[in-house]
C-alpha cells in the first residue's frame, strides 16, 4: 500500500480533528475541576456523573423519551445549565461542606465519590441502563476541511467548549462576584477576613463547575450515545487532563485536553487501537515525575 | 393464648400438607443480561421462554407438574454468571437452565451445572466452543440450540466474498471473548479462500470514538467492514463511517440485528447484513402464532421485537427440554441429558423442525442450511431476496 504525502497529511489532519473534538470536552470537564480546586482545595470525584446527569436531563427535553420533544435544543441549554448547578451546589452542600467544616483532608474524596455512584445508580432507575441516541440539533452529514472529514456538531463541541470557558473566566475577572471567587482562591482566610462570605463562594464555585459539565453532556451526547455510565470513562480521563495541565490554569486545561485527545486517536491509529490510552496515561506518569504540578500549573508551597 | 397456638402450629401443618399434595413444580433456571448492552437479546430470550413455559403449563405441564422458571439477570457479566450458577444449581434445585447471552458468561459459569450433572441449553450464546468446553469429558451437559461462531463465520465469509465478490475486506471485533473468538472463525474462514484481511482492528465496549480502526480500514482499501460485535458499538461503528464520509457495506454476525443497533445507527445502518436463525416474518403459521402472541404480552415499541432470533431461540429452548424431560419421565439430570441426545419426538419449533437434533457427539441443533441472511431496512430486519 503506498501512500502519497497528500494521504498521510489527510490522514494525520483527521485523526488531530477528531483528537480536538474529544480533547475540548475533557478541557471542559478538567476546568470543572479546578474551579473547585481553586476555592476550596477539594474536588468533584463525581465530575463525569454531572455531565452524565446533564445529558440525560436535556435527552428528556428534547428527546421523545419522557413525552417530548418539550422544546428546541438551544432552549435547553440554559435549563440543563441551571439544573447542573443545582446539582453541583446539593454535592457540595451534602458531600464537601462537612468535609470542609471539620477540616478533614480526604473526607470529601470518598463523599464525592459516593454521590457518584449514587447519580449513577439514581440515573439507571429513570433513564434505564441502555444507551439512547441523542438527536443531533446539526446536519451529521461531515464536511471537507483540506480533505478531512468534520461533522458541524464537532465544531459545535469546540465552539461550545470554549466560549463556556471563555464566559466563566471573564465572570470571574470582571464581575464582583467572581472577583470574590479570585480572592478566595488566592487566599481563604484572607478573604473571609475581608468580609467575603467564603463558604457562599465554595458552594458557588461547585454550582459553576457542575453547570459547565451539564453543558459539556449536552454537547457531547449527539455524537456519542447517552446512558448512565456515560461519565466515568470520561470523568477520569478528564481528571488525568487536569494534572497534565496542573489544577490551577485554564490554559493547562485546554492544552492538556488536546494533547490526551489528540495522544488517544493518533496513537489508535499508528500505533495499535488496543493500546490507545497508554501514551496519553504515561505522559500523565511523565508530568508527575518531572513537574508535579501539572504543566501549567503554579506549585504550591504549604507551610507546616 | 394455647389454643391461639394450636391454631397456628395446625394452620401450619395444613399448610404443608396442602402445598405436598399438588404436584411440585418443574423448576428451570433462566439466566441472561436483562440490563446493559446485551439486553435486547436477554430479555427477548426471557420472554420467549416465558410464552413457551405458558403454552406447555396450559397443556397440562410436563410429567403432570407445571413448569417455573427462576430468571436471573446476569448483567453480561461473568462473575454475576457463577453467582447465579451456583444459586439456581444448590438453593433453587433447578432441572436444567436455558439462556447465556454472552459467551465469556456461559464458558465461566457451565462448569458448576457440568460438575452437579445438570443440563444447559444455550440459546444464544454463539462462541464456538461453548458445547465443546467438556466434549472430552464422558459425559457432556452443555448443548446449543443457536448457530454458533463456525457457522456464522462462515455463512459472512461466503456472502462478502463468493457472493458479493469483495476482494479487500476488514475486521472490527470487540475485545470480550465474543469478539476475539469470532474474528478468529472469521480468520479461518477466510484463510480456507487463501485470504486475509486487509485490516483486523479491535474496540473496547463503550468505545465512542472508532475514528482510529476505520481510517486504518479505509486508508487500507477496504470493499467490506466485517463485524463481531454487540449493538451500541455496532452503531457506533455505522455512525464513524458517516463521520469519515466513507461508506462501505457492513456484514457481521447476528448481533447486527440487535434492536440497539438499528436505533442508535438509524439510517446509518441501512443495507447492514447479518446470519439470521429467524426474522420477525410470519412465513409459516406457527411463525405468525409465535409473533403475535410476542407482541400481544409484552407489546415492544413500534410492534418490533427487540431481539427476534433470541426470543424464537428461547421459545425452542423450553420446547426441546420439555420434550426430553417427557422422554426420560424423570427430572434427573444424567437422564434428561441422555433424552435430548436420542429425542425420539419429533419437535416443531418456531425456528425450524428438530429432528433427532442432538446426539452423543453433536450437540448443536443449528445447522447452516438453517440460517439466512436479514438486511436492516428502515428500522427493521428483513430477509434478504
Amino acid at each position: 500500500m503506498f501512500l502519497t504525502v497528500v494521504d498521510i497529511m489527510e490522514i494525520l489532519l483527521q485523526l488531530i480533528f477528531s483528537g480536538i473534538a474529544l480533547g475540548m470536552i475533557y478541557a471542559v470537564i478538567a476546568f470543572g475541576y479546578q474551579l473547585t480546586f481553586a476555592t476550596s482545595g477539594t474536588l468533584n470525584f463525581g465530575q463525569g456523573e454531572s455531565l452524565m446527569l446533564g445529558a440525560l436531563v436535556g435527552l428528556s427535553l428534547v428527546g421523545t423519551i419522557h413525552g417530548g420533544p418539550y422544546m428546541s435544543y438551544l432552549l435547553m441549554i440554559p435549563l440543563v445549565i441551571i439544573f447542573g448547578a443545582l446539582q453541583g451546589m446539593f454535592v457540595e452542600w451534602i458531600g464537601v461542606r462537612p468535609a470542609i467544616k471539620i477540616k478533614s483532608e480526604f473526607g470529601w474524596i470518598m463523599s464525592t465519590i459516593a454521590l457518584a455512584i449514587i447519580f449513577k445508580n439514581v440515573a439507571e432507575n429513570i433513564w434505564g441502563k441502555d444507551d439512547l441516541t441523542f438527536p443531533s440539533p446539526l446536519s451529521s452529514t461531515p464536511f471537507q476541511v483540506f480533505g478531512a472529514n468534520v461533522q458541524p456538531m464537532q465544531v459545535a463541541v469546540i465552539v461550545g467548549a470554549l466560549a463556556i470557558m471563555a464566559a466563566v473566566e471573564i465572570f470571574n475577572r470582571k464581575s464582583i462576584y467572581g472577583k470574590a471567587v479570585v480572592a478566595t482562591s488566592n487566599d481563604r482566610d484572607a478573604a473571609g477576613l475581608m468580609g467575603i462570605n467564603t463558604s457562599m463562594v465554595i458552594t458557588f464555585s461547585y454550582a459553576l463547575s457542575s453547570a459547565t459539565a451539564a453543558f459539556a453532556g449536552v454537547l457531547v451526547a449527539p455524537l456519542t450515545l447517552t446512558g448512565a455510565t456515560m461519565g466515568a470513562s470520561l470523568g477520569l480521563k478528564a481528571f488525568a487532563v487536569a494534572i497534565i495541565g496542573g489544577l490551577t490554569s485554564g490554559v493547562g486545561a485546554i492544552v492538556g485536553g488536546l494533547i490526551l485527545g489528540i495522544t488517544e486517536t493518533a496513537a489508535g491509529y499508528y500505533i495499535s487501537t488496543g493500546y490507545k490510552d497508554v501514551p496519553g496515561l504515561l505522559l500523565l506518569l511523565l508530568v508527575l515525575a518531572v513537574k508535579p504540578s501539572g504543566l501549567f500549573g503554579k506549585a504550591a508551597i504549604k507551610k507546616v | 393464648m394455647d389454643f391461639k397456638l394450636n391454631l397456628l402450629a395446625a394452620a401450619l401443618v395444613l399448610g404443608f400438607s396442602s402445598s405436598a399434595m399438588a404436584a411440585d413444580p418443574i423448576k428451570i433456571g433462566v439466566a441472561g443480561p436483562f440490563t446493559g448492552g446485551s439486553a435486547p437479546m436477554g430479555v427477548s430470550m426471557r420472554d420467549g421462554v416465558k410464552l413457551a413455559v405458558a403454552d406447555i403449563n396450559a397443556k397440562g405441564g410436563v410429567l403432570g407438574r407445571q413448569l417455573q422458571i427462576v430468571e436471573r439477570d446476569d448483567e453480561a457479566k461473568p462473575e454475576r454468571g457463577v453467582q447465579i450458577a451456583q444459586e439456581l444449581i444448590n438453593k433453587e434445585k433447578v432441572v436444567a437452565t436455558v439462556g447465556y447471552i454472552n459467551t465469556g458468561v456461559a464458558l465461566a459459569s457451565q462448569r458448576f451445572y457440568q460438575e452437579a450433572k445438570i443440563p444447559v441449553m444455550n440459546n444464544v450464546a454463539t462462541g464456538s466452543i461453548i458445547t465443546k468446553q467438556f466434549a472430552d469429558k464422558p459425559e457432556n451437559y452443555i448443548f446449543r440450540n443457536a448457530a454458533n461462531d463456525q457457522i456464522q463465520s462462515q455463512m459472512i465469509i461466503q456472502e462478502a466474498v463468493d457472493n458479493r465478490k469483495f476482494k479487500k475486506v476488514a475486521i472490527l471485533a470487540d475485545s470480550t471473548n465474543y469478539g476475539q473468538l469470532g474474528r478468529e472463525d472469521l480468520e479461518k474462514a477466510l484463510d480456507k479462500k487463501g485470504m486475509k484481511a486487509v485490516a483486523t482492528e479491535k474496540y473496547n465496549i463503550k468505545d465512542v470514538d472508532m475514528t482510529a480502526q476505520l481510517l486504518k480500514a479505509k486508508q487500507a482499501g477496504a470493499e467490506v467492514v466485517l463485524t463481531y460485535g454487540i449493538g451500541p458499538e455496532l452503531a457506533q461503528i455505522a455512525n464513524g463511517m458517516e463521520k469519515l464520509n466513507w461508506k462501505v457495506p457492513m456484514i457481521g454476525s447476528w448481533t447486527l440485528s440487535m434492536g440497539n443497533f438499528i436505533d442508535n445507527a438509524g439510517k446509518n445502518g441501512n443495507g447492514t447484513r447479518m446470519p439470521q436463525t429467524f426474522i420477525q416474518e410470519p412465513t409459516t403459521p406457527k411463525r405468525k402464532a409465535f409473533i403475535d402472541a410476542y407482541v400481544k404480552a409484552y407489546n415492544p415499541p413500534g410492534g418490533r421485537m427487540p431481539s427476534p432470533v433470541s426470543a424464537a431461540q428461547g421459545y425452542d429452548s423450553i420446547y426441546l427440554l420439555a420434550a426430553a424431560i417427557k422422554q426420560a419421565n424423570s427430572t434427573e439430570g444424567p437422564k434428561i441429558k441422555a433424552a435430548l441426545e436420542n429425542l425420539n419426538e419429533k419437535i416443531d419449533g418456531v425456528v425450524t423442525s428438530y429432528n433427532k437434533p442432538f446426539s452423543k457427539d453433536n450437540h448443536e441443533a443449528i445447522t447452516a442450511d438453517i440460517t439466512v441472511f436479514g438486511e436492516v431496512k428502515d428500522g427493521k430486519v428483513v430477509p434478504v431476496k
